[in-house]
């Protein structure tokens, strides 16, 4: 069979493109992984991927010997789904309200020229196997459903397509712990008129694994897109959202906070169109980067003319560099052509209040505890919308990581 | 109990580089109240963030102890296990730290440092309850993040509250009455003076003679050009007041 031809393929990728080859792909595969070929593994030419060389990162699919080191206590009642890599495992007891299968066969990515990662998911899953899930929302499902990412040898996919009908409620829990040389995941959520998602993401891999975790969520009228992400990064690790609001009066909360050890990168980037009038955007992320560590936020809203009146959108990034030598690199933007909007953004990449430190320390908090204290509380700030029953345990994670820094 | 002896000081870095205290001695005993007065830019600020140890404040020689323990030596955190409190001229906001989870960080922290159990729960809360209501400060202030939002008397009123949580042996108090109206510098002098006994020594620093009213001190020093210029009972402070700094400082030179 024949696929298109990268230009000057590196290794990792003429892997792909033999993976690829050995599947009998549907057509909408088919144009998933052309649409990769146009770009390949993104690289540093390409704007959007500047600060994060999945090309360079990635120069060999290979197996990676690691362990998750987080174990989440998940709430008792919440349903789980296992992927190890290859395929998911699905409980045989659901809720009532929610309707999950592995679908084979293709299904179209409406957005596989602007990302080229999620459109390497598409054309890689629903061969064989059970490694991509509908998954149908058509309650006010109670119970949380969680997602648990482990496994997957040189390279994992997996996409999962949510549909969230009218007046329906899921909320998710998604731990993404590694396991794989490099692992690219979608996610993608279609909420109908006032239906809405409340989901947390924790993500951790070893300074070994790439991994790339792409989401996209269409808004209708007046649904609530709800979203906490904590990433600890890995090798490099990418956490893409795009969503779109399309209709009138739509909410979406975009929060996440990276916390970056030496060796690590994590890179939040997120485009958000305003494509209805009256929708709301609220997004705080913030980051903290030891010495030898990499931290990147991308931000964008994009406002059109007349579609786009009445938006109500703040973007705020601020992050912490622990120690000298930590790196952050942000690049916030607000594309607006509708007149009547109120959008705002605010960037702040810093170190800690020295007033603030010699204050605790006079009270008796040493130092060192003392800069946990204030991280952990600048960090956690990010972290107060997360599903109830986990947000102290993402609390407690990045309270042991602060810990562990400042052992060093 | 304190005890300075000809201590020197300097402030800032580089060229920027000044000398501030320029032999000051002064012993305050246990159980007495020592007030400093001076002029702006005489030292006063300094001289409690020498004592306590901030950076960017160095003394150069002389020596400052407290019961012989040499202060100097010591990490700020230290000092504070030590039993030594500042209550700042300007009290620091610490975001998304709220003051329950900080005081009772900060005693466990120097209970650790000196080898004491930590403060039970049931304990901590009674107590921050029962001070609390000696200081006007109701549960809500306490659940807010240190001091963000704060108003200055606010502010002020929590310094006394960690003051009375911590029981240092040594107090410095920092124009603890700027921004205080009457009926708060009154709440505050109370709670300062609910702590007055004879083992505890205090320094109190302003610049006026109001707060004096309420704290009586056992001794005034005037302090002028990095060092004690006069020492005298508490009618100096009255002196002052009615004399003015120029008064004193043209009657010493």
């Amino acid at each position: 069979m024949t696929t298109t031809a990268l230009k000057n393929p590196s290794e990792a990728e003429r892997q792909l493109t033999d993976l690829f080859s050995q599947q009998k792909p549907e057509a909408s595969q088919k144009a998933a992984f052309e649409a990769f070929t146009r770009s390949g593994l993104p690289h540093r030419r390409m704007e959007q991927w500047k600060w994060t060389d999945v090309r360079q990162a990635v120069s060999r699919l290979a197996t990676v010997d690691t362990a998750a080191d987080t174990s989440i206590e998940l709430p008792s009642d919440a349903i789980e789904l296992r992927f190890d890599g290859s395929a998911w495992t699905i409980p045989d007891k659901l809720s009532e309200g929610l309707k999950i299968f592995a679908k084979s066969g293709g299904h179209d990515f409406a957005q596989a020229d602007a990302l080229p990662l999620g459109a390497l998911a598409s054309s890689m899953t629903g061969h064989s196997g059970e490694d991509m899930l509908m998954i149908e929302v058509s309650a006010k499902v109670d119970q949380p459903l969680v997602l648990t990412y482990h496994g997957g040898g040189a390279a994992a996919f997996s996409r999962v397509v949510f549909v969230v009908r009218k007046d329906c409620h899921l909320d998710l829990f998604e731990h993404y712990s590694g396991g794989a040389g490099f692992s690219a995941f979608l996610a993608e959520f279609g909420l109908a008129e006032n239906a809405s998602v409340d989901r947390t993401v924790l993500q951790e891999s070893s300074r070994e694994e790439v991994t790339a975790i792409t989401t996209t969520a269409h808004l209708d009228a007046k649904a609530t897109f709800k979203q906490t992400a904590l990433s600890f990064g890995g090798k490099l690790c990418r956490m893409e959202t795009r969503l779109e609001h399309q209709g009138e009066g739509a909410e979406a909360t975009l929060n996440g906070a990276y916390l970056v050890a030496s060796g690590f990168h994590t890179d939040f980037t997120t485009h958000v169109t305003h494509g209805a009038e009256s929708c709301v955007t609220s997004q705080l992320t913030k980051g903290a980067v030891a010495d030898g560590g990499r931290g990147v936020f991308q931000g964008k809203f994009l406002v059109p003319r007349t579609v786009g009146q009445f938006t109500d959108a703040e973007m705020q990034h601020q992050a912490l560099l622990l120690e000298n030598g930590a790196e952050i690199f942000a690049k916030p933007e607000l594309e607006i052509y509708a007149d009547d909007v109120e959008c705002e953004h605010g960037n702040t990449s810093g170190q800690l209040d020295d007033d603030a430190l010699f204050y605790m320390q006079q009270r008796g908090i040493p130092k060192p505890e003392a800069r946990a204290l204030l991280t952990e509380a600048f960090i956690a700030e990010a972290l107060g919308d997360a599903l109830k029953g986990v947000r102290d345990q993402l609390i407690e994670a990045t309270r042991r990581f602060l810990r562990n820094q400042g052992s060093n | 109990m304190l005890k300075l002896d000809n201590l020197t000081a300097d402030v800032g870095e580089g060229d920027g580089r000044k000398t501030i205290l320029n032999g000051l001695s002064l012993e305050v005993p246990a159980g007495e109240v020592h007030a400093i007065m001076g002029p702006n830019g005489a030292g006063k600020s300094t001289l409690s963030y020498v004592l306590t140890g901030r950076d960017g404040y160095e003394a150069t020689s002389g020596a400052a102890t407290l019961d012989g323990d040499d202060l100097l030596e010591m990490e700020p955190d230290e000092r504070a296990a030590a039993g030594l409190f500042l209550s700042f001229q300007y009290p620091v906001e610490i975001p998304g730290v709220p003051v329950m989870t900080f005081v009772r960080a900060a005693i466990n922290a120097q209970r650790k440092t000196r080898g004491e159990d930590e403060i039970s729960a049931p304990d901590f809360i009674k107590k921050a309850r029962e001070i609390g209501q000696k200081l006007n400060i109701d549960a809500d202030m306490l659940k807010r993040p240190v001091n963000v939002g704060f108003s200055g008397g606010e502010k002020k009123r929590l310094e006394i509250f960690q003051m009375m949580m911590m029981e240092p042996r040594f107090a410095i108090l920092d124009e603890t009455d700027s921004g205080l109206d009457i009926d708060a510098l009154k709440t505050v002098a109370d709670g300062v003076n609910a702590l007055r006994n004879e083992d505890r020594g205090m320094l109190v620093i302003t610049h006026y003679q109001r707060l004096l009213d309420h704290i009586k001190p056992d001794r005034v020093h005037v302090l002028a050009k990095g060092r004690i210029i006069k020492s005298g009972g508490p009618e100096l402070a009255l002196q002052l007041e009615k004399e003015g700094y120029d008064g004193i400082l043209g009657e010493v030179a």
